[in-house]
């Protein structure tokens, strides 16, 4: 037999560089430690409310800000940055955008090598994911005068960032979903006014329901927990108890059963159109064109409707109420946080900061980004469309903010289909759901 | 031509033109989709021609500050990373379609093993390699592209050159010219239909990539094009028909160098290396 | 028959084969093994050290998996599907384009614009197209052909939703396999199709005599990629499905592998599943070139 030297050789050099690589790899995330920019900045002591910042490190620090704006919303945050940099001689803040498909991949990939930026604008589901894997600096008891920032923010926006009795961001910018009515449908049926009830909201959506017309009184974008969320909420429903340990009795309760029991209903009866289930007219494009009368959704429809039906007037008014008499609502938006890894944390928390000061705030308010800070509703400087929204922020609730969201969504998300086709009642549908969900929290 | 022949010829262009219809039906909704404005780009039901016309999607995309600059950049890292891998690939395939050496086969496996393992899976050890050589840059891109291509047109291109007839290479060897001279001057000749392929095939790729290009660029002046178009989406509102507009002009510089390359697609061209 | 009369050509290819190996070795078997190696963990990307081995735990997770199973049922019937009408259809437009004739490269350029299509878009069209209840599809089936009672919601159903995207990946790849099928035409000499011809031999003879068996390498090399590239489908799955709905019934195996990793942040599964899909897709490509090969031959 010959010797295969060359394949010997060959093996060796693979096994070799393959062992470099894994060997290195592990090592190469350094853990991160609270950076000091330079020895003229005091560290930060844990029960410090410091009042003015220390001064200035002499070399300027420039931090990293990861985002998913929009074109408009993006020159706008230059602004943010400039009055920033002026006010803070010693940091330069540069940015890089991300195409808000493929964000989370990229924050994860730089998370997984150790080169992550110093801070980074983050969806609100994200913040208890990211902090359970380590990957978030917390801020309560670290990030100067945290408790006086977050007196003001809506409560709903302020949960998302909770993850173990601690804060892991700061709610950057939010929003929620109110009901949109078509007028010229309503007034086709003979209604004049929006629903105010949940009552009237499901006879309503039967009078705008017409089959000739292909008609629906009321459509849903999807089956995913966010589309039945305000209606959910508003009835009462809960997905799990406060301290996130079960979902009996929450997310299969009477209140929720009865909010589910009621959209299964107007399914049945054809006012809720089939569209959720899949591959249906949409439902900015069904709305505008009176072919689903009413709709729930957020407050870009002002801009999606500007853009591609700038004819059509959009109207809005509050989740109509439950039983219990109150309206509430689903809570969306974004947190903006700081990443472990980050060698200008003190540096990215003032950053951070800035971006919740009513000058900031206010900014970005004019190009759609609705503020957290309660004291900002019915500002002048607010866009008038904001009113509604920010009244229906005070009773609208976050989704529950841990790691394991996305499979409880999925959860919630099958029982839906489940229920509208008829497999289940919603009863037995959410008892599953329930079953999965406490599955999830052990 | 005698008259079988040209009813010969008839029918397979009917049949091409039929089918062209189920092809270009696609092809047709999306030019006319660009020259939409933006009410009418999912409009129900669908009109095969437009009831308004606008240059808005395009001017306002071409328009927007980097769109050119992209366009640049991935043009550089396509070219490069086709040169590359044409260099490579044919190299490799020179090997594993004349030299013999033992473990031949079982290296041949390792190369196509490139083929078999998702891409995506590979993206996070990939950036720690980058990140290790400084090369979150366009070489990055360049090299990581030449290397998940390498496999596949390496098989491609050891087929077409095993069909290269040796007589030539007999002759060439008589003559004293070594491995180097026959790859130069028989081989790659007369192998162009092959290498083609592997022109169009890379190209097409680098020019289209997304997932590496998207984490391995962190200066937004060294972009691609696709990172570019994908930007055109936000969370809430996108603007489809600078989409479209925009994901038009990129398939211009494909379909050339296909147009270009296609050219060897003829007949015989293989076999002119034996007469006379 | 070798070029040189000795045993070995080693300096020479070594030679050749160098710069190919440097950068497969860099970007893709080191990387290969680092992610080999990960799935054997229960992976902790802040602090990979603290990464709990737990051997094949993740493996055997994925192979009891009913989402998974279902994963590869799809994704399996979608590359039969695929691959076979492709290289059918391929073929035939190969055929039809080689001779020449006028006008023949702006067929060929219309046969090849789909592949260079973005996904992006042509998911969108599709997904327009085969809308439950606006689309042009419903439309031709119900009120043009009468061949069904009710409009079809596609997208609801976890079967049905399929076909989309089984049409949009062959409307999409047929131009491909017609380029390579092209290319395999021209190493075919003139010459034997004239004699064929002088003999006597009509066009679906020479068709089974000369080209067929002379293609054998192009077909090997086709039916390996695309099936290579069928159970590796991402993107059209993505982009329709939104991963797996409805109710995670429509997930191809790397949509599936894809929520894993940087959905849930689960390195380890994910690339459990990877390496679970790369070994099949390794069994099955040295099945085809075994058998094929010898065919060939």
């Amino acid at each position: 037999m010959k010797t295969n030297r060359f394949v010997w050789m060959l093996v060796s050099l693979l096994i070799v560089s393959a062992t470099l690589l894994t060997a290195c790899a592990p090592a190469a995330v350094p853990t991160a430690a609270p950076a000091t920019e330079a020895p003229a900045v005091a560290t930060e002591a844990p029960t410090a409310a410091a009042t003015e910042a220390p001064t200035e490190a002499p070399t300027p620090v420039t931090i990293q800000y990861w985002h998913t704006h929009s074109d408009p919303e993006t020159a706008q945050l230059d602004k943010v940055i400039a009055a920033f940099e002026a006010a803070n001689p010693g940091i330069k803040v540069e940015t890089t955008r991300y195409a808000y498909n493929d964000y989370k991949t990229a924050l994860l990939t730089a998370i997984s090598s150790g080169d992550v930026p110093d801070a980074a604008r983050l969806d609100i589901a994200w913040v208890s994911e990211f902090a359970d894997q380590g990957a978030l600096v917390q801020l309560d008891g670290t990030l100067p005068d945290f408790d006086n920032i977050i007196k003001d923010t809506y409560p709903g926006p302020l949960s998302t960032n909770v993850w173990k009795d601690h804060y892991y961001g700061l709610p950057l910018d939010t929003n929620t979903q109110v009901l949109l009515w078509n007028k010229s449908d309503f007034e086709a049926a003979g209604i004049t006014t929006p629903p105010a009830t949940m009552e009237e909201f499901a006879a309503d959506a039967c009078k705008l329901t017409d089959a000739a017309k292909k008609q629906y009184g009321y459509a849903e974008g999807g089956t995913y927990f966010w589309a039945p969320a305000p209606i959910f909420y508003a009835m009462g429903g809960k997905v799990t108890d406060e301290k996130i340990t079960t979902a009996t009795g929450y997310v299969n309760g009477p209140e929720s059963v009865a909010a589910f029991t009621m959209l299964k209903d107007l399914y049945d009866k054809g006012c809720l159109s089939p569209n959720l289930l899949g591959g249906g007219i949409a439902t900015d494009a069904g709305h505008a064109e009176g072919t689903y009368g009413m709709i729930i959704d957020g407050p870009w429809m002002v801009d999606i409707y500007k853009n591609n039906y700038p004819d059509f007037q959009v109207n809005f008014a509050p989740i109509p109420t439950g039983p219990q008499g109150t309206t509430s609502s689903v809570v969306g938006g974004e947190d903006v946080v700081v990443l472990e890894g980050s060698k200008n944390q003190e540096a990215a928390m003032k950053w951070a900061a800035y971006l919740l000061s009513p000058e900031a705030q206010k900014m970005m308010a004019e190009v759609g980004q609705m503020p957290t800070l309660a004291s900002l509703a019915g500002d002048p400087a607010m866009p008038p469309y904001f009113t509604v929204f920010q009244e229906q922020l005070k009773t609208a609730q976050a989704r529950v903010p841990h790691p394991k969201w996305g499979d409880m969504d999925n959860a919630i998300n099958n029982a839906y289909q489940r229920m509208l086709k008829g497999d289940q009642t919603p009863q037995e549908a959410l008892d599953q759901a329930a079953e999965e969900i406490n599955a999830l929290l052990k | 031509m005698n008259r079988q022949q040209n009813l010969g010829i008839l029918l397979r262009v009917v049949i091409l033109v039929l089918g062209l219809g189920f092809v270009l039906l696609p092809i047709w909704y999306m030019v006319i989709t660009s020259f939409k404005p933006q009410t009418m780009i999912f409009e129900f039901p669908p009109h095969l021609w437009p009831q308004t016309w606008t240059l808005k999607n395009y001017i306002a995309a071409l328009g927007k500050d980097n769109f050119v600059l992209y366009f640049w950049n991935s043009s550089k890292v396509a070219v490069a990373s086709t040169l590359l891998t044409v260099l490579v690939s044919s190299m490799l395939a020179f090997v594993f379609a004349r030299l013999h050496f033992p473990g031949k086969e079982t290296l041949f496996y390792v190369f196509l093993l490139g083929m078999m393992v998702p891409p995506v899976m590979l993206i996070i050890p990939q950036f720690l390699v980058a990140k290790w050589l400084s090369l979150f840059n366009h070489w990055g891109l360049i090299l990581v592209y030449t290397t998940m291509n390498i496999s596949m047109q390496t098989f491609l291109l050891r087929g077409v050159f095993e069909n290269v007839p040796r007589d030539l290479e007999e002759a060439a060897l008589i003559d004293g010219g070594g491995p180097w001279t026959i790859f130069w001057s028989i081989i790659l000749p007369l192998s162009w239909p092959g290498i083609s392929v592997v022109i169009i095939n890379t190209f097409l790729y680098s020019w289209e990539e997304f997932a590496w290009a998207n984490v391995a660029i962190k200066n937004a002046n060294q972009r691609t094009l696709p990172i570019g178009i994908a930007l055109f989406q936000s969370e809430h509102l996108t603007e489809w028909g600078q989409v479209f507009a925009a994901s038009l002009v990129a398939l211009v510089p494909v379909l050339v160098i296909f147009i270009i390359f296609q050219r060897h697609f003829v007949q015989g061209i293989s076999t002119t290396g034996l007469k006379g | 028959m070798h070029i040189k009369r000795r045993n070995s050509d080693l300096f020479p290819a070594l030679i050749f084969l160098l710069p190919g190996l440097v950068l497969f070795v860099l970007f893709f078997l080191g990387p290969m093994l680092y992610s080999l190696r990960i799935s054997f963990f229960e992976w902790k990307i802040v602090h990979p050290d603290q990464s709990i081995f737990v051997g094949f735990r993740n493996y055997q997770h994925a192979l009891s998996d009913p989402i998974f199973q279902r994963a590869i049922l799809n994704t399996l019937a979608y590359t039969v599907i695929t691959v076979t009408v492709k290289m059918i259809l391929g073929l035939g437009v190969a055929l039809l384009l080689n001779q020449t004739f006028r006008g023949r490269t702006f067929f060929r350029v219309a046969y090849y614009l789909p592949v260079i299509t973005s996904w992006v878009i042509v998911s969108l069209l599709f997904e327009y197209m085969f809308n439950g209840q606006a689309g042009l599809v419903n439309y031709i089936l119900k009120d043009v052909l009468h061949l069904i009672p009710k409009d079809v919601l596609w997208f609801a159903d976890p079967i049905l939703t399929l076909v989309p995207i089984v049409l949009l990946d062959i409307w999409k790849g047929i131009g491909w396999a017609a380029i390579i099928f092209l290319a395999g035409l021209q190493a075919i000499p003139a010459e034997l199709y004239e004699a064929a011809r002088v003999d006597g031999a009509n066009p679906a003879a020479q068709l089974r005599h000369i080209t067929w068996p002379l293609l054998g390498p192009t077909t090997v090399f086709l039916i390996v990629v695309l099936v290579i590239g069928g159970l590796n489908a991402y993107v059209p799955f993505q982009l329709m499905t939104n991963g797996g709905d409805p109710m995670d019934l429509t997930h191809s195996v790397l949509t599936l592998m894809y929520e894993a990793t940087f959905g849930r942040i689960d390195f380890g599964y994910g690339a459990a599943i990877s390496y679970l899909l790369t070994v099949f897709v390794f069994v099955v490509s040295l099945v085809e070139l075994r058998l094929l090969r010898q065919q060939a031959a």
